[in-house]
């Protein structure tokens, strides 16, 4: 394949020389009317932050009439300075992905079916979920008899983009329920 | 004055990064792929994916698995041989850029015969522009020209995390090109740029071509 590619190059190229000579002046005009305006021209620049893993990498999403136009790392962001990997710079394409769920999905018990539910159903079912759980499982005493007030049968997933003092404050709410296995998303 | 890239492969984690973000800032729309029993997918370029990171991996002699990552794009020819093919058939369907050395498919494209398009792309010595059934145009790399003649940088080049990838004046990136050459002779002996005097696209390889992919250089 190469070898024929070299000599096929040889052939054209000396054919077309004075062509190209010949159409020298063309190019410029052509460009320009090839030249389109950025996408994101005035544009409303928003930074957020990547949805990913624990780096955090900042991006800047542009905004026009309440539709995303497009996303890029965050130059002046001392973490990422601009840069993202495959995740990161695929945001615009994730957000408007028509397979992106957008509400709640329910699959109830032995159902094979994802329903659509709103957020004050969804946190009542979780709510209610947990209150159950804990009266019935809620472990008071160890076997020896000491008080350890845990429940084993509830796991906490946060997220890798808590700060310190979200981390606080979600430890010490999920301990005051005895939930003792916590971990965040970036990890699973 | 022209631009050019710099694309040091022996920094490529092969994060996919370039290839995402440049499929995003021309607003591409995913394709259906399959696992080829390799991480390169889609397995080639085609008209929704105009950069593609290839993967290719050897046996050294001493047993040691090398593997390679190739991030395939335009070189941008200094002297394009797809534009002189394609001028010969519909002037101006290709051109380049003066600026900024760009080589540009434009939609005259659409005037192109389905021999005139077989011909642009056996032409092309690196294998890059591949054709779009549904818009009947040529597809390829276009420099991001929108955002460099706006003064911003490639999308590939913004988004890559390791540095592979830099963009800036000719002169300037061929001054590095051949520093980090230097550089990188230390550590892969075999270290070399690929056809820097005929491209604006350079690449930078840690050993032969072969062992990257068979179009990536063309001396």
């Amino acid at each position: 394949m190469q070898s024929t590619r070299r000599s096929f190059l040889k052939g054209v190229g000396a054919g077309v020389l004075c062509l190209t000579l010949g159409q020298l002046g063309f190019d410029l005009t052509e460009a320009k009317a090839y030249a389109k305006e950025l996408k994101i021209k005035g544009a409303r620049a928003v930074t957020s932050v990547c949805p990913f893993c624990a780096v955090c990498c900042q991006i800047i999403a542009y905004e026009r009439n309440g539709e995303l136009i497009s996303t890029e790392g965050d130059p002046d962001f001392p973490i990422n300075e601009g840069s993202l990997c495959a995740k990161g710079a695929s945001l615009w394409s994730m957000y408007t992905n028509k397979h992106r769920p957008t509400k709640p999905m329910y699959r109830a018990p032995y159902s094979d079916k994802w329903v659509e539910k709103d957020w004050d159903w969804t946190l009542d079912r979780i709510a209610h979920l947990v209150k159950e759980a804990r009266d019935k499982d809620l472990i008071l005493k160890n076997e020896k008899g000491q008080t350890v007030n845990r429940l084993e049968t509830v796991f906490w997933m946060g997220t890798s983009h808590a700060s310190n003092e979200e981390c606080a404050a979600i430890h010490q709410s999920m301990k005051s329920l005895g939930i003792v296995s916590m971990d965040h998303q970036a990890r699973v | 004055m022209p631009k050019a890239f710099l694309v040091d492969t022996t920094r490529c984690t092969a994060c996919r990064g370039c290839q995402m973000a440049c499929k995003d800032w021309h607003n591409l729309p995913a394709i259906e792929t399959k696992q080829t029993g390799t991480h390169q997918n889609p397995p080639d370029l085609n008209p929704c994916n105009l950069k593609l990171v290839r993967f290719h991996e050897h046996k050294t002699k001493d047993n040691k698995v090398v593997w390679n990552f190739f991030p395939d794009q335009c070189r941008h020819c200094v002297n394009p041989i797809c534009k002189d093919v394609a001028d010969m058939a519909v002037p101006g369907a290709i051109i380049k850029d003066s600026q900024t050395g760009a080589v540009l498919c434009t939609e005259k494209c659409k005037e192109l015969t389905a021999d005139d398009v077989k011909a642009i792309i056996t032409a092309c010595p690196y294998n890059i522009p591949r054709y779009d059934e549904a818009t009947k145009m040529l597809t390829k790399c276009d420099m991001c020209f929108d955002r460099v003649s706006n003064g911003l940088i490639p999308m590939c080049v913004k988004s890559c995390p390791t540095g592979t990838m830099v963009f800036g004046e000719r002169a300037e990136i061929l001054a590095e090109a051949k520093r980090r050459l230097e550089a990188l002779k230390k550590t892969f002996p075999k270290a070399y740029l690929c056809d820097p005097k005929d491209v604006n696209v350079i690449f930078l390889l840690g050993e032969e071509k072969e062992h990257y992919y068979e179009y990536a250089s063309f001396m």
